[in-house]
């Protein structure tokens, strides 16, 4: 195993197999996964913060078996900072938080490739700061209808007094997040009003979307996915990497990318490379930051 | 006495065969503490509540499941992951000798007394056993299925008698790398007049002079408090920390005050 | 280490005061399942009930007891714990040092670490240094909660590592086997010496743990293989849209919406 030191803030790192080839049928290295994560630091950095991590690791590359680990590696630095959550037997299980550069570089040595996050902050965990709409289309629906639903869905928002933000998800699926940051926010308010909304959206566009889970109502709708607002749900954090054929980037979007039909037959059209997502993230700025700022109010509750 | 039997196996390797009873080495008795609600105290119970339904449900009802990815479980019996061989094997197999001196005794975790089973035709060669593995000064790193789940354990000679001891895995134990314990200088005086201090200071390992006089003074402050009398709440001082220009000084004064 | 330790206080030995915390050395690695409900896998969650009141019971209104009589309890409060024997709540202080290979290891119960605290340092790099080269270890009582421990403090690859112990009337003797005493013969014994020779290593546990983890993930690829995943359902069983007020709203944007598109 070949290893390389480096030196964080006064913090020493050791990091291996950086020649490693992680994206095998594209070509890109455990190396070049963390220059990425190194550059697009400053903006994950605030979307990953005093949040408990999942680590979906890759060691031998997106194409093979990944581990799902939600317990902090106990063979870590003692600066990653760390924080102990109930479980059901009883036991407390440590989990990592990424709220520096160091552990994010540590947390990408051992190829964790995607970072899952909950939508509420480890010290306030029934506290959503968000609610999310996973949008995702059945096998004969395309990023086109994804598209479709999420304008609708922006309007009907907006029409409620509530601003919202997109995000790539997978191939052809979209992330809605609506901000809310404030404390009163409970997940049953977020599930609740985003059922509604699911329930309203079929009603009225039932050949386009569908509230339901089971795979067979989906086909050529476009699902939305209101279930993923609990307190034991984790989402794809912005920024990251997608550990499938290509590394792609979980990217915010602007509204106005999806209003522009022509070129929305592609799904390629809408993915964000790795080099894309920094040069667009170093020339705008973080477009997800209102995500974390913001304070809405569910109305009607 | 010693404790009571709690299983029957064999320890095997090559084509050695040893019949054993395990026996609990260690018994604790402490004051027990339970949990009661502050209302009415009454102890509280453990409920599983479904997520969803938000209703106790009862043991039969619940399965178990690996999660393997957000929100989905692959169903297991996790007496199948838990076993290396199937519950009736009774065979505390070791894979490997290991020179004792290099465990390090953070794996080590609950200990048994290994006693020869003669209710067992085969009941022999126990003795053999604890005679080659102390003139050779070694271990065997084994495993057994007990209870449903299944050990690591070390197999060791001490006295006449064998002991086996459960193991902790390699990825239990925090490595002392990851505490990131800063360096500090020392001086030669001071590790001399240290390691001079620590000599005065030694004593032979005598376990039976220590007693738990802390139980018993907690079973005082218990009564005191059922007779209804009140109890003093003492705040204890904190030792003053020795500051590191100090070191030295106070190094010295201890060693003339061990004198 | 982690952010919270489970102690902190002062070790001393002599006249040497050192400030540290006290952080755990083991974290269970034991396979964690989650219990889900058979009939459609929805996660279960522990909850604290009281079975007079059938509610479920915050943490805050929890209390620990000591029953003298049949549901008769006497509370005690963590300062009046601390009361008990105050002085060893707050400091190890080290009364004697002793060779650690005369401590059968039948007295280890728990291992932990000692992570100095500011200003501790020096002292500690000191005591763990001394200790190392005199091959010593210190012994010290010691109560954390509301139990009193007899523990050695160790050096361990330049940490102090500490570790409680058994008290000896905790320890129960040994069955002396000797009644049944057999003869050993020499054949037996060198069939035996043999076979351990042969199968003589170096210690890894590393290995262990690896082949461990590799059986886990074998099980699950094979079951994954047999059925897919299963999911909890979303609460799509319960009826109703929601709350009225909030479906009217929804439905009044819906149709501005509507007509604008």
């Amino acid at each position: 195993m070949n290893r390389t030191f480096v030196e964080i803030r006064e913090r020493r790192l050791s990091l291996s197999n950086l020649g490693k080839d992680l994206y095998p049928s594209y070509g890109f290295t455990k190396g070049r996964i963390l220059e990425y994560y190194r550059r697009i630091a400053p903006f994950i950095l605030p979307h990953l913060k005093d949040r408990a991590l999942t680590l979906k690791r890759y060691p031998e590359g997106v194409e093979r078996d990944f581990f799902f680990e939600k317990r902090c590696p106990s063979h870590r630095p003692a600066w990653v900072k760390t924080a102990e959550i109930p479980q059901d037997d009883g036991e407390r299980m440590t989990v990592c938080l990424v709220n520096d550069l160091e552990t994010l570089i540590w947390a990408e040595n051992l190829a964790s490739v995607e970072l899952h996050v909950p939508l509420a902050r480890i010290n306030f965990p029934e506290t959503p700061d968000f609610m999310v709409f996973d949008l995702d289309p059945g096998d004969r629906a395309g990023i086109l209808e994804c598209a479709r639903v999420a304008l609708i869905l922006r309007d009907l928002l907006s029409r409620m007094e509530l601003a919202s933000y997109v995000k790539t998800s997978g191939k052809k699926g979209l992330h809605v997040y609506v901000p809310l940051n404030r404390k009163e926010t409970t997940f049953e308010d977020t599930k609740t009003f985003s059922k509604a909304v699911a329930a309203i959206m079929q009603k009225h566009y039932p050949d386009l979307v569908t509230a339901k889970m089971a795979k067979k109502e989906r086909n050529a709708k476009v699902f939305i996915n209101w279930s993923q607002n609990d307190a034991s749900k984790t989402m794809v954090c912005v920024y990251s990497l997608r550990a499938r054929e290509k590394p792609v980037v979980y990217f915010p979007l602007e509204w106005r990318e999806l209003e522009n039909p022509a070129g929305l037959d592609d799904p390629e059209k809408l993915q964000v490379t790795h080099s894309e997502a920094l040069s667009r993230a170093e020339k705008k700025g973080d477009l997800f930051q209102e995500v974390l700022v913001k304070e809405q109010k569910l109305p009607h509750l | 006495m010693a404790g009571a039997t709690i299983w029957k196996g064999y320890i095997h390797f090559g084509d050695t065969d040893v019949p054993v009873k395990l026996h609990t080495a260690i018994k604790e008795e402490r004051i027990q503490f339970h949990l009661l609600h502050k209302r009415d105290q009454v102890r509280v119970r453990q409920q599983m509540v479904c997520a969803y339904e938000k209703q106790p449900v009862p043991a039969e009802e619940q399965s178990k499941g690996f999660e393997v990815e957000d929100g989905k479980y692959i169903i297991v019996d996790p007496e199948e992951l838990e076993q290396t061989a199937p519950e009736s094997s009774r065979m505390i197999e070791v894979h490997e000798f290991v020179k004792t001196g290099q465990i390090d005794p953070i794996f080590l975790d609950r200990v048994y007394y290994l006693e020869p089973d003669i209710t067992n035709i085969q009941g022999k060669g126990y003795n053999a056993l604890v005679r080659a593995l102390k003139e050779m000064d070694v271990t065997g790193i084994c495993t057994w299925t007990m209870r449903k789940r299944s050990y690591l354990g070390a197999l060791q000679a001490r006295g006449r008698v064998l002991r086996l001891n459960t193991m902790r895995y390699a990825d239990e134990v925090i490595p002392v790398e990851s505490l990131q314990l800063p360096d500090v200088p020392l001086s030669e005086k001071e590790l001399k007049i240290g390691s001079e201090l620590i000599e005065k200071l030694t004593a032979a390992f005598e376990p039976g002079k220590f007693e738990n006089e802390h139980e018993k003074k907690l079973q005082d402050m218990i009564e005191k408090k059922a007779r209804g009398e009140k109890i003093a709440v003492l705040v204890p001082r904190r030792l003053k920390p020795t500051e590191s220009d100090q070191l030295l000084q106070v190094l010295e004064a201890s060693l003339k005050k061990a004198a | 280490m982690a952010v919270q330790g489970i102690w902190s206080g002062t070790i001393s030995f002599s006249l040497v005061a050192i400030p540290v915390r006290l952080v755990t050395a083991v974290e269970p690695g034991r396979v964690s399942f989650r219990l889900l409900h058979k009939k459609d896998y929805s996660p279960l969650t522990r909850k604290m009930v009281c079975p007079k009141e059938e509610t479920k019971v915050p943490r805050d209104e929890i209390v620990r007891g000591y029953e003298i009589a049949p549901d008769q309890y006497i509370l005690m409060t963590d300062e009046e714990l601390e009361s008990v024997s105050p002085e060893r709540s707050r400091t190890i202080e080290i009364t004697e040092f002793i060779d650690m290979k005369e401590v059968d290891p039948i007295y280890y119960d728990r291992p932990y670490y000692l992570v100095p605290s500011k200003g501790g340092e020096k002292a500690y790099r000191l005591l763990v240094e001394v200790m190392r080269r005199t091959n010593r270890a210190g012994l010290a009582k010691f109560v954390l909660a509301e139990r009193e421990y007899l523990v050695a403090v160790t050096p361990r690859d330049g940490a102090l590592a500490l570790t409680t112990l058994h008290y000896s009337e905790e320890v129960l003797p040994e069955e002396d086997p000797s009644p049944k005493k057999e003869k050993i013969t020499a054949d037996e014994e060198s069939r035996i010496k043999k076979s351990v020779k042969k199968m003589i290593e170096d210690f890894d546990p590393g290995k262990y743990a690896n082949e461990r983890r590799k059986k886990l993930m074998d099980l699950l690829e094979a079951k994954a293989k047999e059925k897919a995943p299963v999911e909890a359902p979303a609460v799509e069983e319960e009826e109703g849209e929601g709350p009225a007020d909030l479906v009217a709203a929804l439905e009044e944007s819906m149709r501005k919406v509507k007509e604008k598109r």
